[in-house]
């Protein structure tokens, strides 16, 4: 090591409050926003790629030999669906990956030590993963829509104040799961035990109306069939439930997830 | 922030401080401890006596079961505490997304520093610390002396007043540990607290103005070098911590 700390700088005073020149939920904001932009492969690109496929696939070359779905053809019928769904795959990775690494690792202890109050902590994580979101559910939408014809969106303020609570829900169920996973296992249990079934079983490819009543009920508790049918309801004006309903739905659900985050974080429930 | 008669506070006071984990065990019990501003101070005592604890209560990484903190008068838990608090833990615990350079500019944001100042203060601790070189290059590319060196710079973005130092030459070579010496004690120099925590009980003895020797959650003895050497008649510290830890073990 070098000389230069023989003389360092002037200590700060310990009477001053504390008064950031920048915020630094700011800072940690945009390290959670630089994290993923670090992995784009893996963040953007994969879960852009993979939904598209199954708009290709189901949609393009299957949707062929499907009827129609309420006057919709099957190809726009499912890109609300798989656009709700990759936006949830990604908030949940987002949130896991970013907290529960930075807990296994114990570089979580540096942000813990900092002046970042606990709100700060969870509304960073959480916009992370809300950006994240956004920008696969962006790349989605610019393949499959002019794949699918389905250029229109019928109901603009349901699709914007839908998908912002379908961001939300999704980035809070990542910061959720990343608090209370204890291992990788418990991530990737989480994913396929509990998020692809309920992903699979919320009306992505098909409308519940098909369904017979009773399985049209049980999907009614599926939370992703609400998120599914807020984006439908926005892109294509029709859903099996009505707007209000389905906006209703989606927020409380958010409300209710960012309550119990917070209560998380407030509590100090992650710390030892 | 608490009132203090002289007007000048300590730079951490822990009153009755007890944490009891989740499985039932008491790491610390009813600790108390105060460590005047500028003091060099040294933390002896077994794994498990409940070191890494106690630092882990002070910056707000472990929820203490009760007891009262505060670090130069504030509550250990407000923001102006926290900004005067620098840690260097015993683990590489470092962000493996991020960069060695964004790593220390980061850490700086953290505690509100701005863009600016934080890459001009990363940049004259890379030199420091002789990472320069590897500024571009992630935590877990660099060697174990390196990442020690970056864990320390780290510590010292924000300028704390009370530096944490968790064995901080624990696995490192002889020359590297003689330079971590050589900048921790010119940064007392200065000004800064420092309370550090070592297996090395010689270099303990050469550092710190004064030692707290901690068994089972507790301290059981404290004062400088010279005084605990008298005390119990022993040439070293090594025999004072024989006596009073090893021997109270066997006990």
């Amino acid at each position: 090591m070098t000389n230069s700390t023989d003389a360092p700088p002037a200590l700060p005073s310990y009477d001053d409050p504390f008064k950031p020149e920048r915020s630094p939920f700011l800072w940690l904001f945009e390290r959670e926003v630089l994290r993923f932009l670090t992995i784009w492969r893996y963040s953007v690109v994969g879960p852009v790629l993979s939904t598209v496929l199954f708009v290709v696939v189901f949609g393009s070359a299957l949707g062929q030999h499907v009827d129609t779905v309420g006057g919709v053809s099957y190809g726009r019928f499912i890109v609300p669906g798989l656009f709700a769904q990759a936006i949830v795959n990604v908030g949940f990775f987002n949130g896991t990956t970013s907290l529960f690494e930075a807990r296994r690792d114990r570089y979580i202890h540096d942000v813990y030590a900092s002046p970042l109050r606990w709100w700060e902590i969870n509304a960073a994580l959480v916009s992370g993963g809300v950006v994240r979101g956004a920008v696969v559910g962006g790349g989605v939408l610019a393949v499959a829509l002019p794949l699918t014809g389905a250029g229109s969106v019928a109901r603009p303020l349901v699709l914007l104040f839908g998908t912002l609570g379908v961001l939300l829900v999704a980035a809070q169920v990542g910061v959720i799961a990343g608090s209370l996973a204890k291992s990788l296992d418990h991530v990737y249990s989480m994913e396929s035990i509990v998020l692809l079934p309920l992903g699979f079983l919320g009306g992505v490819f098909y409308s519940v109306r098909q369904l017979p009543p009773v399985w049209d009920v049980l999907s009614h508790l599926d939370p992703v069939f609400w998120l599914v049918q807020v984006e439908r309801i926005g892109f294509l004006g029709q859903g099996d439930v009505g707007a209000g309903w389905a906006l209703l739905m989606v927020w409380a659900l958010a409300a209710a997830l960012s309550a119990w985050s917070a209560a998380m974080f407030a509590t100090g429930r992650l710390k030892p | 922030m608490c009132p203090v008669p002289d007007g000048k506070p300590p730079a951490l006071l822990v009153q009755g401080l007890s944490k009891r984990y989740g499985d039932g065990f008491t790491a610390v019990a009813g600790l108390d401890l105060e460590i005047p501003d500028g003091a060099f101070f040294g933390l002896l005592g077994p794994n498990g006596a409940g070191k890494t604890t106690l630092i882990g209560s002070v910056c707000n990484i472990v929820r203490p079961t009760t007891g009262t903190l505060t670090v130069f008068g504030h509550d250990h838990r407000s923001r102006a505490a926290r900004r005067l608090l620098g840690l260097a833990e015993q683990e590489i615990n470092v962000d493996r997304f991020l960069s060695i350079r964004q790593i220390l500019i980061y850490h700086a944001g953290y505690h509100g520093i701005g863009r600016k100042a934080a890459v001009r203060r990363a940049d004259e601790l890379l030199e420091v610390f002789r990472l320069d070189s590897k500024a571009a290059a992630r935590a877990y590319e660099l060697s174990g002396g390196m990442q020690r060196r970056l864990v320390l710079a780290r510590a010292l973005m924000h300028r704390p007043r009370l530096l944490i130092l968790d064995e901080p030459t624990a696995g490192v070579d002889v020359e590297l540990r003689s330079e971590i010496w050589r900048l921790v004690k010119g940064l007392n120099a200065a000004g800064t607290t420092v309370l550090l925590t070592t297996h090395y009980l010689e270099e303990a003895e050469t550092l710190c103005d004064e030692i707290a020797l901690l068994r089972a959650g507790r301290i059981v003895d404290r004062g400088s070098a010279a005084l605990l050497r008298d005390r119990y008649a022993a040439r070293d510290i090594s025999e004072v911590y024989d006596r009073v830890i090893t021997g109270e073990e066997v006990a």
